[in-house]
């Protein structure tokens, strides 16, 4: 402990001796005259009996003052404990707040420690210092944003709770910090984390960032997939454990069957490695819950749900002449119907919610069908894009990056003979190029999603290589999402969309809390034949139902898992290397910079010895007033 | 002496008028006076016959039952004499203190007391108690007119010193020649109050202790740290004054009371306490008399 102003001490040097005094002086009695002593003299034996503790009760008084003194001294001389904390004026928090940080090893959990800590922060900010408060990790959000008020501070950062969804990027935290940082000189950022984050490696943060690593443990097991496939007679289920920690781990995981128990499997899990387990159940269960019983230090991916593919088959129509790569490629995939119609054809009168994906195979129909199109070799333009003309032995460069369209799709085996030159919309984006010329986009206009394809599968290899079905799959998957088992499970914070049509007049949700929500309420949109929900926090099985005019014509499940390898372990990082513009990379304070001050504390005790002081003071007006109170209740 | 206001207001003279003593018993005098003595005397009020012997005064044969008995009686006849009144009046310093003043309320009540006894026609003693004695006491004024002698000498009376009040009234027991009522004004503020009231009991006065106390004792207005100082020069006391004590003070105080009262009762006196807050004329028309000290 340490004072920023101890020549404040000196205070009590002078002060306490004055006040020594000043009560020697007052300890003389006042004297005061009497007839006689004669009757008070008969009490004296009770006062001398009284003496020692007359004594005492008089310098009472006296080291209460003094109490009182020292305490207001050392309060201006504002002590403090050096801590290991910040030293700006213009702080600035990211709390992470991504779904490790709901692990439980720091009681109650990680972000409460964390939230802790930033309240430690903002206690420690100079008189005069603002602070913000960005919390990380989902969409970002800034609940506090350059305040001195350590109210509102305290309230901002007791606002923040876990994101589920999202992942713990803090580029787009870090790079708002360092705006902000730069528009003022005395700026510190502090990153309360469990360190699980990404960041830009190209940034140069123009303050000092300090690391306020959270959490210790590192054991998790968690369920990290679970899919419910149908198939004949009955259905496959799959569930998979992985140990993120660094020990063997043994757990016994539960089986529910539309919450009824229905089996338990004890597994050992290998660091690093996963278990796996394949087993049927009927046909006629709906929702599978998977739970690892016992508990570790993330309890949020202890579960997982999956809801059963059967009867929600989707109708595709293909448009073709003829291909039978492409029939057999789509009776592979389950939970789709083909509807085959022929390339003459043009008229469509099914709806969208019967029929939501056409697949175009070499012909454009005026009008197109309503609903998702897949454009296979379109020789002629449409309204969302043009085709004006051919290139021939187009080379195949599949963009970069981590598209989900092309996952485990390699295309760089792929010759192609001739694909249409094609000039796309805005709305596309490209996922495989050639020279300029795009072969494959993917997008959404008008509420549709719509893949064009440049090139006919018949004028290329592609259908005799192992991309084919994968990339048909996956393409399939974002036409009629909702096929398939793994379809009808998201990600926390992932909006979910069902094709409705003009027949359903509302769309409910029973979310796994059990809360109804409704489109009537505003809390589902619905645009364009599409019924959209992102509030998708909460993991669990939700439950979706169409009606129309009040009476139930659709019914669908869908469950949010956390599947998140990158949450799921939890293991903290002990520093983070952030670029920061005075050349350091690390940003663990090691240096004890930070002050914590008390005096406030002080001085709430000075209060409280002066409310003492005083009350000893008055005790016998304190006494009377009981007295007269006693006599008051006896009358 | 002419400067001090007067003891008592005219006013309160008349109704003190309109007053008289009360005794228990018949006492005897020096002087014819209008009491009834024990003593056969002079007077209107027949008192009991006794056979003549020779020497005897003629003139108080009574010649009637003479003639119906043929021998000769003397009718007797009550005598009726004066009281002689004794005021005795604690001058010690404690005497002189409290609001309204003690000493002072006690010369007012010494000098009603005196009046209403002069306009009797009783003779009136007064003797300050003070422990060396050396205050001349006032001794025998008679009739209205001796109102003025008692009450200068009272107005000159000054409370001081330290009385010792056992040794005064035993002296004064020893000394007086004829006993009567004993009007004792003081505030009792002596260890041997129990010796000088014991000392009074022993002659055949008909006592009454006026226990003058000022309000200021009665219910002290105490707060905080103090050093009560005698002014008798008896032992300083220090309290911290808060109503734990005030309280056991009234106790101390109320049974020291009752004591004495018991003290009083047990010798035939009169006890009377007095609050100096009562005023004068309230205390001597009011409380004397329902007292049964006055008529």
């Amino acid at each position: 402990m340490s004072f920023l102003s101890p020549l404040a001490l000196i205070g009590a040097a002078i002060v306490g001796p004055i006040i020594v005094a000043m009560y020697l002086l007052k300890l003389r009695r006042e004297e005061r005259p009497v007839a006689s002593t004669f009757l008070w003299r008969q009490m004296v034996r009770d006062v001398e009996a009284n003496a020692p503790w007359q004594k005492l009760r008089r310098n009472l008084l006296l080291l209460l003052q003094l109490l009182l003194m020292l305490l207001l001294i050392l309060a201006l001389a504002r002590p403090f404990f050096a801590t290991q904390g910040i030293s700006g004026s213009n702080l600035i928090i990211i709390l992470d707040r991504s779904a490790s940080m709901a692990a439980v090893d720091e009681p109650p959990n990680r972000l409460a420690a964390a939230q802790q800590r930033a309240m430690q922060l903002v206690e420690q900010l100079p008189d005069g210092g603002r602070a913000t408060i960005i919390a990380a990790g989902g969409t970002m959000e800034v609940p506090a944003s350059a305040t001195a008020d350590r109210r509102e501070l305290r309230r901002a950062i007791q606002g923040i709770q876990i994101s589920n969804g999202g992942n713990s990027d803090l580029s787009q935290a870090l790079n708002l910090a360092s705006a902000l940082a730069a528009r003022e000189a005395d700026s510190e950022i502090a990153i309360i984390s469990d360190g699980n984050v990404t960041f830009p490696d190209d940034l140069r943060v123009p303050a000092r960032v300090s690391y306020f690593p959270v959490g210790r443990a590192s054991e998790n097991l968690a369920i990290s997939a679970i899919a419910l496939l149908p198939g004949l007679g009955e259905q496959t289920l799959f569930v998979q454990v992985s140990n993120y920690g660094e020990q063997i781990a043994n757990r016994r995981i539960d089986l529910f069957l539309d919450g009824a128990s229905f089996t338990a499997y004890n597994l050992e899990v290998n660091p690093g490695s996963e278990a796996n387990l394949n087993l049927s159940v009927p046909t006629h269960v709906e929702v599978v819950e998977a739970r690892l019983a016992g508990s570790d230090a993330l309890p949020s991916d202890d579960r997982a749900f999956a809801v059963s593919a059967v009867g929600s088959e989707t109708t595709v129509r293909l448009v073709t002449n003829g291909n039978r790569f492409l029939q057999t490629g789509l009776e592979l995939l389950s939970g789709l119907e083909v509807l085959q119609v022929t390339a003459t054809t043009t008229t469509f009168t099914q709806t969208v919610a019967e029929v939501p994906v056409t697949i175009l195979d070499g012909v454009v129909p005026n009008p197109l069908p309503p609903g998702n199109l897949f454009f296979i070799g379109p020789l002629a333009s449409t309204t969302y894009f043009s085709v004006t003309g051919e290139i021939e032995f187009p080379s195949v460069r599949p963009v970069g990056g981590n598209e989900q369209l092309l996952r485990n799709v390699s295309l760089s085996e792929v010759s192609v003979l001739k694909a249409a030159r094609m000039v796309p919309g805005g709305w596309a984006r490209t996922l495989v190029d050639s020279d300029g010329t795009p072969l494959l986009v993917a997008g959404e206009r008008e509420g549709r999603r719509i893949v064009v394809l440049a090139f006919n599968i018949h004028n290329s290899d592609l259908p005799l290589q192992y991309a084919f079905p994968l990339l048909l799959a996956n393409l399939m998957e974002y036409l009629a999402p909702g096929i398939g088992g793994e379809a009808s499970q998201l990600i926390p914070g992932q909006a979910f969309a069902l094709q409705v049509d003009e027949q359903i007049s509302e769309v409910r949700i029973t979310r796994p809390d059990g809360q109804v929500v409704s489109s009537r309420t505003g809390a589902i949109q619905i645009q364009a034949n599409q019924a959209i929900y992102a509030d998708t926090e909460t993991l669990g099985v939700y439950t979706v139902e169409g009606f129309s005019a009040d009476e139930r014509v659709s019914r669908q499940l869908f469950a949010v898992n956390l599947f998140a390898p990158e949450q799921s372990r939890i293991l903290p990082q002990r520093d983070l290397r952030i670029p920061q513009v005075s050349g350091a990379q690390s940003t663990l304070s090691r240096e004890r910079d930070g002050r914590q001050e008390f005096w406030r504390w002080l001085a709430l005790a000075a209060l409280l010895v002066l409310l003492v002081e005083w009350l000893v003071y008055q005790r016998s007006g304190l006494s009377y007033l009981r007295e007269r109170w006693r006599q008051g209740k006896a009358a | 002496m002419t400067t001090a206001p007067p003891l008592l207001t005219p006013a309160f003279l008349r109704q003190l008028d309109r007053l008289a003593l009360l005794t228990r018993r018949a006492m005897a005098g020096e002087l014819q006076g209008e009491r009834r003595s024990p003593r056969r005397g002079a007077s209107v009020e027949f008192a009991d016959y006794r056979p003549y012997t020779p020497g005897d005064d003629i003139r108080q044969i009574d010649w009637n039952l003479y003639a119906r008995m043929e021998r000769i009686f003397l009718k007797l006849f009550v005598a009726e004499e004066e009281l002689n009144v004794h005021l005795l009046l604690d001058t010690s310093a404690s005497m002189d203190w409290g609001e309204p003043n003690k000493f002072q309320y006690a010369q007012q009540v010494a000098a009603a007391f005196g009046y209403i006894a002069l306009t009797n026609l009783d003779r009136v003693g007064v003797t300050s108690c003070t422990s060396d004695g050396s205050a001349a006491p006032l001794t025998g004024v008679r009739g209205r007119r001796g109102a003025v002698a008692l009450f200068s000498f009272l107005q000159n009376l000054s409370a001081s010193g330290s009385g010792n009040l056992a040794n005064v009234c035993r002296r004064y027991s020893n000394t007086v020649r004829t006993p009567g009522p004993l009007l004792l004004c003081s505030d009792l503020f002596d260890a041997g109050w129990r010796d000088a009231l014991n000392a009074l009991a022993a002659r055949t006065f008909d006592v009454t202790v006026m226990h003058i106390l000022a309000p200021q004792e009665l219910k002290p207005n105490l707060e905080g740290d103090f050093r009560l100082i005698d002014l008798e020069g008896g032992p300083t006391v220090e309290i911290s004054a808060d109503p734990d004590l005030l309280r056991r003070y009234t106790q101390t105080l109320h049974s020291w009371q009752t004591e004495i009262e018991n003290f009083c009762h047990g010798r035939s006196m009169n006890y009377i306490q007095v609050d100096t807050a009562l005023p004068i004329e309230e205390f001597v028309l009011g409380r004397m008399r329902s007292q049964n000290v006055l008529k």
